[in-house]
Order: structure tokens, then sequence, then C-alpha cells
């Protein structure tokens, strides 16, 4: 079984509200004029993460199913001249490397995940793989337009960070993954990015097949 | 704070095996002794045209997108030296990593408008229709980082297995040119009507980009008798500069930090190194001299001036042909350059493995990610 303390948890669920406005609201967790050019999901990142203080030995998971939807979006109809800058914003892990760029702060280990019906499954099983004192685990995703009328992007804007660890000192709760035998974990089981969102803002414990082989267990302190 | 170690311990490598414009691995590595180069030009935008550039594309495949995607099937040869297995189930997990995955599905739909785009254009979709096409089960984690997508797997994957969670592991990678990546890179300027040339000391930088796919198989160092010719990843690092999108620490104090616990496992060992060497000018200098610092007698060579930069599948593609070369006996050389060289470390000819007993493989991404794995026997 694996195992960690959730330590610190934040979340960010802004609605409807647009990115000037998620730009404003943020700023302060930003240094100056670095917020000029980030996408709404990256602001996001960078507010959750904000005082959890990211250092260079900490491991960071990013969990993301569409990523960078907006710069994907408008890359894609900036074509036949595209647009280098929505090129480079668009490919993933760009969420978190605008955050991490504009603070200059370096990461040993970091490892963006993607996928849909087991992305939190896996990237909580990378989490709580990591030797690290101390991990990141975040993720997040923002509204699409074009391509969200074609079920190719997400329909809520989100982020959460969670920082895990072995020390119990103040915990908020407890992050567990434990492996079993198929005939005890349902094909079918999975637990998608906005449920595991929805259940870190609520404060609800989770214990579930969240992958053939795999239940993962969310409990509060 | 103190910090955690900094690579795993050695895993088996039991198997590997890539795909490339120039074939499967034994062909590729038997082309790129010969000096073959699979890089043509190609209009940037395919059927739309634009500026020529050098693209190395499957035979018969078309820089425009088909649904279903016109490299699902090309797959199945890589697929076919797959070992057999039950992949997906809960013991047996896939790793699979790429940096534009179904992408060039969300381009043609765009332009087309045509919605059996779709049912790839996501990176889970185009996963899951490999897994299908494969018959996987759903034990299918999928990461993306660029460049560096493939030493995540392979890194993920050795933790897994270490960690008693499996019992072997795949680690599989693809990433196949569309006009939407060879349209972004082009308008970075840094694919243009120039051939690469890794480590040329020359006045204009250039990338190519390739067709690319891999697998390789790990397995606990102690789960079954070592064959013969075992390899072992024996160390693998990792490091995030998060310096700038598009550039790395001008010092190369990111990348000799990745180096760093490599370069302590592989003290005492005589190694040659396969880098990244995409053909630009500023990175494959500093590559040149951090290799040339920190491993005085190692040769250096990359193969990127014929396949092509295959993105996020570089990191197993390339290790594929490491591993062909240690099997061959030959190194091919650094195709498509020739001096003088940022430093006397790139190796343009090929040479003979027999005085080395270790292989550094690296690759850099955006942002400044750097990766190294040493490949030893076991």
């Amino acid at each position: 079984m694996l195992h960690r303390h959730i330590v610190a948890l934040r979340t960010d669920a802004p609605g409807a509200e647009d990115l000037a406005a998620t730009r404003e609201r943020l700023r302060d967790a930003f240094p100056r004029n670095a917020t000029r050019r980030m996408t709404q999901l990256g602001l996001l990142l960078g507010g959750v993460l904000h005082d959890l203080a990211p250092t260079e030995n900490d491991t960071v998971v990013y969990a993301s199913v569409y990523g960078e939807t907006r710069a994907l979006e408008d890359y894609l109809t900036s074509f036949p001249t595209p647009s280098p800058t929505l090129f480079q914003t668009s490919i993933h892990p760009s969420g978190i490397q605008q955050v991490l760029i504009a603070r200059q702060q370096p990461i040993r280990h970091f490892f963006p995940h993607t996928g849909q019906r087991h992305l939190v499954a896996h990237a909580v099983q990378s989490a709580l793989l990591s030797p690290s004192p101390r991990t990141l685990l975040c993720g997040g995703e923002e509204r699409g337009t074009w391509l969200l009328e074609h079920d190719a992007a997400s329909g809520d804007t989100f982020a959460f960070a969670l920082a895990l660890s072995s020390d119990s000192a103040n915990a908020l709760g407890s992050l567990r993954l434990e492996q079993t035998t198929a005939a005890e974990s349902a094909l079918e089981a999975e637990l998608r990015l906005p449920r595991f969102f929805s259940a870190l803002a609520q404060r609800e414990p989770l214990s579930h097949a969240v992958a053939p082989g795999l239940i993962l267990t969310l409990s509060w302190n | 704070m103190p910090s955690a170690p900094f690579s795993p311990p050695p895993i088996r490598l039991t198997a590997t095996g890539c795909l490339t414009a120039l074939g499967d691995a034994a062909s590729t590595h038997a082309a790129l002794l010969s000096h073959q180069r699979a890089l043509q030009l190609h209009p940037v935008l395919g059927r739309d045209g634009g500026d020529s550039v050098p693209l190395a594309l499957l035979p018969q495949r078309s820089l425009d997108e088909t649904a279903p995607p016109n490299w699902l099937a090309h797959l199945d040869t890589l697929g076919a030296q797959i070992p057999a297995a039950d992949w997906g189930s809960p013991r047996l997990p896939v790793f699979v990593t790429s940096s534009n995955f179904g992408v060039g599905s969300l381009y043609a739909f765009q332009r087309t408008r045509d919605p059996a785009h779709l049912a790839s254009g996501t990176p889970f979709a185009s996963v899951d229709r490999i897994r299908q096409h494969f018959g996987w089960g759903a034990n299918v984690s999928i990461l993306s980082h660029a460049c560096v997508s493939a030493h995540l797997g392979l890194l993920l994957a050795t933790r897994t297995l270490h960690a008693g969670l499996a019992d072997r592991a795949l680690v599989f990678t693809f990433d196949f040119v569309s006009p939407f990546v060879a349209g972004g890179f082009h308008a970075l300027k840094i694919l243009n009507n120039g051939f690469p040339a890794p480590y040329a000391a020359r006045d204009t930088g250039s990338i190519g980009l390739g067709d690319g796919a891999a697998f390789a198989v790990l397995e606990h160092p102690d789960a079954s008798p070592t064959a013969a010719n075992t390899l072992l990843l024996h160390a693998q690092s990792l490091y995030n500069e998060m310096h700038h999108f598009t550039a790395n620490r001008a010092d190369g104090s990111g990348f000799a930090t990745c180096l760093e616990p490599v370069a302590a496992a592989a003290r005492d060992r005589r190694l040659w190194i396969k880098g990244h060497g995409t053909g630009t000018l500023e990175a494959g200098r500093l590559e040149a001299d951090t290799l040339a610092q920190l491993f005085p007698d190692a040769p250096l060579v990359s193969w990127k001036g014929s396949l092509g930069h295959t993105l996020g599948s570089c990191g197993l593609v390339e290790l594929a042909l490491a591993v062909e070369s240690l099997r061959d006996g030959r190194v091919p050389g650094t195709i498509g350059s020739e001096p003088p060289f940022f430093r006397d470390n790139v190796a343009a000819e090929p040479f003979s493995t027999a005085a080395f007993d270790a292989v550094l493989l690296t690759s850099n991404a955006f942002g400044g990610a750097h990766a190294a794995t040493l490949l030893t026997p076991a």
C-alpha cells in the first residue's frame, strides 16, 4: 500500500470568471509583470501553488486531461500563419512551466500526466511513489470554447494543489492507494479529474476502485 | 530540507524496439552506419503548401492526417516485436509517453471540419485507440513532457517495479509529425529549409522533424535468471531548470545538475554518449561543452541529423538504437555533420563499441528540462 499525509491543500474554482478577472484577482501571487502572457490555467495553478512554495527537492506531479485548451484553440485557428507563442504555450505541461519559469524555480522531478478515466489513479500513484520528502500533486483544467462544442475540452475551470508528506505533523488528511486483485476491482472503475477536484474542494472522503486493480482512499482528519 | 535519492536503483532492460522513417531498429541502425539520411524536404503545411522543411516521415505516410490516423497501421510492425503478455493488466502496467499524441487529427478537424478526426484528437483518445488496437488492458499511464517524455516513462516504470507493484513494465512512445507541429517549429524559425548538422560550428542552426515510435520492457533485476547480454538502466536522472521556455541557462548549470548523479554512477566506466543534438546552435554548443567537461574521453553522437527530431519519442527511439549498436558492435556517427564541431568530443564517423562498457543517453526539452540515462551490461 502507498500512503502519504496531506499537509496542505489549495483549490480554486472561479466559475465563469474570465482571464482578465483571474489575472487581476491572482496578481499578487506572481512576480511583477509575469502574468501578462499567462493562460487562465497557468494563473490558477500559480495561485494554488503560491504559498506551497515549490522547491527544487520537491517532486511535482501534474494532472490535466486537456491542458492548455485556449492556447490550443487559438493556435489551431492561427493557421495558415501559425503563432510561435501559441504553439509554445499549447504544449503540455505549459501550465506548470508558466508558473515555475515566472518564479525561476527549478524542480528536479516533474511528472506531467494526462489521460481521462484513470488519470487520477495514475497521477496519485506517481505522487505516492516519489521518494521526495514532499510531493506536490496538482492539476486542473480551463474551460474550452469551440473545442468544447466538440467534446474535446473541459466544460469547467479549476485547479488544485496538495502537499503530500510522510510526516503526519499538522496533517489535514491522507491519501492511500492499494493494489488489489482484479476480481475485487471492477473493470469499469475510474475516477475522473473533476470528481477528484470536487472531493478535495468539499473535503469529501473517497474510498473505491479508481482503476482496475487500484483502490484509492482519501480521508480527512 | 533533505533531498531524496536522485537516481533509482538499476532496473533490467529486457527488450527494446523502434520504428523510424528508416524502418525498425536493425534497419535504422544499418542505414545510419551507411550515413543514410531519412530527412527530405516537404511543404511545412502538407497539402496546404508553405516553405520546404526537412521531415522524415514513415514510408507512404502523408503529413496530412486521415481518419483513422494514418500512423496507426504502421505501429503493427513495432507491436509485433513487443514480448507477448497481458499488458495493461494490474501487474503488467503500460506507460505511454508522447509530446503530440493525436494533435495532427485535431489540426485535420480544424482544417476539414470532418468530425471523424475528433476520435483521435485528444491525448487520451489517441492512446485509447492504440490500447484497443493492441488489446492492452486499462492499466495504462500517460505522461507528456515534450522531448523528455520517454525518460519519464522509464523512470516511473522503474519506480513502479522497485515498489513491487508490477512484475514487468512496458514503456511505449509515439510521436508523428503533422502540420500542427511542423508549423509551430517553423514559426519558431528553427525548422527551416536547412538540414540539421548536430554539434557543427556553423552560422545557422536548423532542425528536422521525424516520425518515431518505440518500446522498452523493464524487469526487476532480481526477477528471473539473467540471460546473456542483459542490459541495465543503471542510473536515471531528471532536472527541470524552469529558466525560460526556449532556452537553457547559458552556463550549462542545469544540464550539469542533471548529469551529476549519472556521472557518479559512471565513475570508472568507459562511456560513449548519445546526445540530444537536434541541430540548434546554442543548445548544441552547451551540450557539447558540458559533456566534454564531465566526460572528457567519451565520444558524442547524435542521429537526429538523419532521423530528425522524433520529439517525445526520441529518448526511447534512440535507446533502442543504442541497444542495437551494442548488439552489432558498431555505433553510427553523427550523420549530417562535419568539422569544425563545437568540441573535439563529437564523433562524425561510426566507431566500435569494443573499447566501451557503458552508454550515456541524454535528452533536453523546452523549459530547460533535462534527462539522462546510463545503460550498462548487467
